[in-house]
């Protein structure tokens, strides 16, 4: 038993510390620390920054420009990166997360070899399309079809919440292809340039005033055979082995303690009663609640790199780390708001009102999308009831 | 970063659940509620000793063996899902914990052969009105009288104290009634003049007492450390113990998820199992995140323990924190899924819920130790 990392681990450590100390600028930290998103401009320069230093996609090998970390030199660049102020790469969770060790479980080395490389340089960004007007927690009802006509696809349907799409030059996707047996069984894994003939992107305005996502409509778009992934009507698996990949990532831990640590900064400069707000007993109270609870996260992936490093299995302490860790973000967000007093009410400018600290609302805002997308949290309970529980269906 | 446990934990753990398996049920707990004042049996304690567990983290020199604080946690989490009552965490992580901590070579000579074969039961007096669960504060007050101390003053739920042969008693040889330095730690028998323990019955079946201390005279050779230093060391060991019953209360709550999902296996209401309703479900599912969370931070407060880390304090802290709210909660969703059963003595269940309650406020409960996280991390200007 041991807590503390290991002599290399620790150089590790500092090393990127300190590089993330020196390289994310004022100007980044101002928007992310705020709980805003970074604008384009600077997240462009930003991804051409470290993508030379070689972090980009930390858990992927070097030769596809990854950075070839551990499990646990990738955790420990994760929580730095996270509480450094540094963005979140707008390819990170989609193409990054998701699509590469995708494509290099299932993809062909042609499809490997033409996409990835430039997937983590950032020159070709990614969208994921996935939920459909009638499939959203469920998924596997999705119905926008593909059907094969010589040598390409035609596809003809709608997706939607489709986040980026706007941004991104390529999306891949689910699509129906065989409409006989289970609905799980004849759906298959796509990639469409997002430029072919008979796309139509609609942008959906979000509650924090941005387009995060839009909406996407295919019309006869023609995709050639060569960008299936995997075996036709096979599309499903390959989503469903996706989730499992994901399980470490699934909730950025140094994200909901560094979003706390800003908290505690401003109740350090906001006075109350000719006090800081950090010491007034009712707020501290609610402040240790937050903090316990942030580290018992901590602690639960310490936990699952312990077992990574051994080589055991991870038990249930994976199944509710995305349920938990958002619903905590929630919380962070709420007391956030709640910091900052009557300014909490305003939207935008908050400088120019004169707000004392700087924290955006839209951050708390945003936050309730993060216990909505990428399975519910009532998905997520129904999932840990019924598969690490083993309670009945019927 | 390692806080797995190892194949060695889960050997002690297996042994563990075979002695409760044999030795113990929920019918003899319902027994042992009837027997006043002791609530445990002194047979299955010599039981224990036989197998090495009442000097289990004691050294070989003592009849102990020699196993570091890890292996003491990975027990109580057996005794906690078996319900075992028996005052382990009294006599060897309080009473003989204090002596292998900071007592004299003679008196761990004395002492702790003596538990480890079972022959001698201890516990600790520090829990006084007007303080809650604050180690400082002590008015109960040991004067000096030629070369011994008298002390007189009152003890309130002193864990196991009916039955206990020795109870180390903490009275303030100088200072203010909460200061931390002026403590000191006397050993005092259970037959000493003046000294009357009264049996406080739990909510758990359990045992406890009230004590009161009327010019009981202790030589100084009873003395555990230093005079009017004994505070340090007395919080070192609450804090293991602490850390002790977290991981009890670690294996109370796997139990009761355990028979709570077997429950919801098994009763079918409306033609469908209990378990399929999502309502209920989602119950469940809320029931393992708050065990794994807790779980997590008593993996680390163990570690840190066992590293002896400056943060040991602050983890005990959080791991009693995320325990005495996780075990409760999931005690009173589990007696809910089991409708009027669980709220029968018949049923199990309401075991889990009683002890959930005495463990939270034990040591501590959450308010006392969220603010010790505060004292220590964010500590006011």
């Amino acid at each position: 038993m041991q807590i503390s990392y290991s002599k290399n681990e620790e150089k590790f450590r500092d090393k990127v510390r300190l590089w993330l100390k020196e390289n994310v600028s004022d100007e980044i930290k101002d928007q992310t620390l705020g709980g805003s998103s970074l604008d384009t401009e600077l997240m462009v320069k930003w991804h051409k920054k470290l993508y030379q230093k070689g972090w980009v996609a930390p858990e992927i090998d070097k030769k596809w420009g990854g950075s070839g970390f551990s499990q646990t030199e990738n955790f420990i660049f994760g929580y730095e990166y996270a509480r450094s102020g540094a963005p979140r790469l707008k390819t990170k969770l989609i193409a990054i997360g998701m699509l590469t060790p995708l494509l290099l479980q299932f993809g062909t080395k042609e499809q490997q070899e033409r996409f990835i490389p430039d997937m983590i340089s950032g020159e070709i960004q990614w969208a994921q399309g996935y939920s459909e007007p009638d499939a959203g927690s469920d998924l596997a009802n999705l119905s926008t079809e593909a059907v094969l006509d010589g040598d390409d696809f035609i596809v003809n349907g709608q997706k939607i919440w489709t986040s980026m799409a706007d941004y991104a030059h390529w999306m891949f996707m689910l699509v129906r292809t065989d409409t006989s047996g289970k609905k799980q069984q004849g759906i298959s894994f796509l990639l469409v340039d997002l430029k072919s003939p008979g796309i139509t992107i609609r942008p959906t305005e979000a509650l924090t005033d941005h387009e995060p996502f839009c909406e996407v409509f295919f019309d006869n778009v023609r995709v050639p055979k060569e960008n299936l992934v995997g075996k036709i009507n096979e599309g499903w698996n390959i989503a469903k082995v996706l989730l499992e990949h994901e399980r470490l990532n699934a909730f950025p831990v140094g994200e909901v303690i560094a979003a706390l640590e800003i908290v505690v900064k401003n109740a350090e400069k906001i006075n109350f009663r000719g006090k800081p707000l950090l010491e007034d007993p009712v707020f501290r109270r609610k402040l240790a609640v937050l903090d316990v609870d942030c580290k018992a996260f901590l602690y639960t992936f310490f936990r699952i790199l312990s077992k990574l490093q051994s080589g055991s299995a991870p038990g249930p302490e994976t199944s509710f780390l995305k349920a938990y860790g958002a619903e905590l973000y929630q919380r962070v967000m709420d007391l956030s708001i709640e910091v900052m007093g009557p300014y909490g009410q305003s939207w935008y400018n908050l400088k120019e009102y004169g707000n004392p600290v700087h924290q955006a609302t839209m951050g708390w805002v945003n936050a309730r999308s993060l216990t909505i997308w990428g399975g519910a949290s009532e998905i997520q309970r129904t999932i840990i009831a019924t598969q690490v529980l083993k309670l009945p269906r019927k | 970063m390692d806080l797995e446990i190892t194949r060695e934990h889960l050997m002690l753990q297996d042994s563990a659940r075979d002695f409760i398996k044999k030795e113990h049920s929920f019918d003899r707990l319902r027994e042992l509620k009837k027997e006043p004042p002791l609530k445990y049996s002194r047979k299955v304690w010599k039981k224990m000793a036989k197998l090495d567990w009442l000097g289990l983290i004691y050294p070989e020199e003592y009849n102990g063996a020699q196993m570091d604080l890890s292996y003491a946690m990975a027990l109580l989490e057996e005794f906690g899902r078996g319900m075992l009552p028996e005052p382990w965490i009294s006599t060897v992580l309080l009473g003989g914990n204090l002596i292998l901590s900071g007592g004299s070579k003679e008196q761990k000579k004395n002492f702790l052969p003596k538990i480890a074969s079972g022959k001698l039961l201890m516990t600790l007096a520090y829990l006084e009105d007007g303080g809650r669960y604050d180690p400082n504060f002590c008015a109960a007050g040991a004067k000096k009288s030629g070369e011994n101390f008298s002390i007189s003053g009152k003890k309130i739920f002193v864990l196991d104290g009916s039955g206990a042969d020795k109870i180390v008693v903490s009275a303030r040889t100088s200072g203010a009634v909460d200061d931390r330095e002026g403590i000191t730690l006397f050993i005092i028998d259970k037959n000493a003049d003046g000294l009357k323990i009264r049996p406080v019955k739990t909510m758990d079946g359990r045992n406890a007492a009230s004590i009161d201390l009327n010019e009981v005279m202790v030589s100084e050779g009873d003395i555990i450390g230093e005079v009017d230093h004994g505070y340090n060391l007395m919080c070192d060991v609450i804090d293991q113990a602490t850390a002790g019953l977290c991981a009890e209360m670690i294996g109370g709550m796997k139990a009761t998820l355990n028979l709570t999902v077997r429950h919801l296996s098994d009763r079918i209401q409306f033609g469908k199992h209990l378990g399929s309703f999502q309502a209920l479900q989602h119950k469940s599912a809320d029931m393992l995140i708050n065990q794994e969370l807790a779980i997590s931070a008593v993996y680390y407060a163990m570690a840190s323990m066992v590293e002896k880390s400056d943060e040991r304090v602050s983890a005990v802290s959080i791991a009693k924190a995320k325990c005495s709210h996780a075990y409760i909660e999931n005690t009173k969703i589990a007696i809910q899924l089991f409708g009027a059963f669980g709220f029968t003595n018949e049923a199990d269940i309401g075991f889990f819920f009683k002890r959930a309650k005495v463990a939270e406020i034990l040591f501590g409960d959450c308010d006392y130790h969220y603010d010790r996280y505060l004292t220590l991390n964010r500590p006011l200007s």
